[in-house]
């Protein structure tokens, strides 16, 4: 029962009447995507950039708070905030090598290796903090054994915390979740780039080269702000802190790949009316 | 050849411009209490524990930072469209972004203090004359050198992205990474220094931060002092490394390898940076080993 005395809410559940509704909203955007004239492959790319960017944040181990003390194990910022920074240093990445290249496998591998190298790096400064500077070897709270490297932890755990630092399946989730966020991130900003420089040149009545720099400049911004839509959504669905693939919210992860494909297709037909030709 | 030669130059001199961006914006962070230890800031009042520290935050630091970076980036391209010197422009944009930040810290101090007088928490005008300054000042250099790193990524190495847009994502970065690496260092080591060192804060400590200095009461000018001590330079160098290692496999590898030469190189640093990580984490569990014995923590 909640405090309100209603039923309980939340948990890992999927709620099928919230899941129809947002079905239902994500069929009837790609359907006036179609209806519109525009094609809907960029709409799926969006969608399954959103979908990767809501999955990639659940890896992202995230003390908030409690960590900063050393009570909790992560690293201590918000978990949007977070997966942003390195989302978004991965979708610099692959925006470089786009345009270096034209290639769209060597862009997407691009963003997702900006975004696994930003964590990857933070990742190990958080550690050397804790390990260096303040004396505090990593222990989880919410394992007693590291899946990966097999350390216990439960010896490891000063008295009266949840755990400190970052253990090595932290940090293997955490790189993971950069290399996942900054691929979706690409995914979004490409897909967008794609409709923005066909359609801008079009509605403008301009030369595409000319168009070129505003094309790129908007799908930039409209990347970031689908990547923060995405990155806020999934840790609505993480509510706080989460240790990385080991901890039991994880298994939440299904909710927020809903949540975040449903708010990338409705966000994503939005975005495809700046270049709607009205005739005007 | 010698397009490469300076792509190092712009990529050396980007990392060197993101180290100092990197500690400014921790010690920034530290002395006005913006990261997630500003909790404790706020909650010690309604522990009962009265203090004198600053306490500005209203958002995270990585959206902060982006949105002060932008705004700078954004002013220095503005000028620079009307053809003023890109030094000066990125100085004046800076400045602009540094009186934003200084009306968020003026704001974020008086409401979320006043927000505690039901707890006898007085607001403390002289620690706004005395800090607002400090924090502008470490503001406007973290946002300065940000701005100034997006200027070389978008002229010299010819990024596709605007300056505005290169400010706001390399804003959030640096908030992102500062505070991750700064934060532990400023909420355990400085806040509870009255715990033991080489463990966590208990969770029933939480709230009883250090109030109380050498001689009279702790300013925030202090955790400033103590955290360049170590918070600040490791936050610059975990945001430096970000930027120069982005910036060097693609400058030195972008074209090799059929284009995947940057994406083979960045997967090599991924792996040396989990080894070094692996590294740390046994020599801290081998170095001070268990707090209890096995058998005791599995009971």
């Amino acid at each position: 029962m909640s405090a309100l005395g209603g039923a309980a809410a939340g948990g890992e559940g999927i709620n099928p009447t919230g899941t129809l509704v947002g079905i239902v909203i994500l069929l009837v955007s790609i359907a006036a995507t179609y209806a519109l004239g525009f094609s809907i492959i960029p709409l799926i790319g969006i969608i399954i950039g959103g979908a990767f960017v809501g999955f990639g944040v659940h890896f992202v181990p995230v003390g908030g708070a409690p960590a900063a003390m050393g009570q909790a194990p992560g690293i201590a910022t918000g978990v949007a905030m977070l997966a942003a920074g390195a989302g978004l240093a991965g979708l610099f990445g692959g925006a470089w090598a786009f345009e270096a290249t034209g290639d769209f496998a060597i862009a997407v591998a691009g963003g997702a290796v900006g975004g696994g190298l930003m964590m990857s790096i933070t990742c190990m400064m958080v550690n050397a903090t804790y390990v260096f500077a303040m004396g505090i070897p990593a222990a989880s709270g919410k394992v007693a054994k590291d899946p990966i490297t097999g350390d216990t932890f439960p010896e490891y755990k000063s008295q009266g915390t949840e755990g400190h630092g970052l253990p090595f399946i932290s940090f293997f989730g955490g790189v993971i979740g950069g290399i996942v966020t900054g691929l979706g991130g690409t995914l979004i900003y490409l897909a967008l780039l794609g409709i923005y420089e066909t359609g801008l040149p079009v509605i403008m009545q301009a030369e595409p080269a000319a168009i070129q720099p505003l094309a790129i400049s908007l799908a930039g911004i409209f990347a970031i702000g689908f990547f923060l839509v995405n990155a806020v959504l999934a840790a609505y669905n993480i509510t706080g802190t989460i240790e990385g693939p080991h901890d039991p919210k994880f298994k939440r992860v299904p909710r927020a790949i809903i949540g975040c494909a449903v708010a990338s297709a409705f966000c994503g037909f939005i975005s495809m009316l700046i270049v709607l030709n009205t005739g005007m | 050849m010698e397009e490469i030669v300076l792509g190092i130059g712009i990529t050396a001199l980007a990392g060197a411009f993101a180290t100092v961006a990197g500690a400014a914006e921790d010690t920034e962070s530290d002395i006005g209490s913006q990261g997630d230890p500003n909790s404790q800031v706020q909650l010690a009042p309604q522990m009962g524990y009265i203090h004198r520290i600053f306490n500005k935050a209203i958002s995270g630091e990585p959206p902060a930072y982006g949105a002060w970076c932008a705004i700078g980036a954004g002013v220095a391209w503005a000028l620079m469209q009307v053809n003023f010197n890109p030094a000066l422009a990125i100085i004046l944009g800076s400045v602009i972004a540094v009186f934003v930040q200084g009306v968020y810290c003026t704001s974020g101090y008086l409401g979320r203090t006043a927000s505690l007088a039901k707890f006898q928490q007085p607001v403390y005008i002289d620690i706004i004359k005395s800090l607002l300054s400090v924090t502008m000042a470490h503001a406007f250099v973290a946002i300065f050198c940000t701005v100034a790193m997006c200027h070389l990524m978008a002229t010299a190495l010819h990024h596709p992205f605007a300056l505005p847009l290169l400010g706001l994502v390399w804003g959030i970065a640096l908030g992102a990474a500062g505070s991750a690496t700064g934060n532990p260092f400023y909420g355990k080591e400085r806040q509870y220094q009255n715990q033991k060192f080489g463990a966590g804060v208990p969770i029933s400590a939480s709230g009883n931060i250090v109030r109380y200095a050498e001689a009279g009461q702790r300013s925030s000018l202090d955790n400033g002092w103590f955290t360049t001590k170590f918070a600040g330079p490791a936050s610059g160098i975990c945001f430096g490394l970000i930027v120069f290692l982005e910036l060097w496999r693609t400058v030195l590898f972008e074209k090799m390898v059929a284009g995947w030469g940057a994406i083979i190189v960045g997967v090599i640093l991924i792996l040396i940076f989990t080894f070094i990580d692996r590294w740390i984490e046994v020599w801290g569990r081998k170095t001070y080993g268990p707090y209890t014995a096995a058998e005791e923590a599995s009971s």
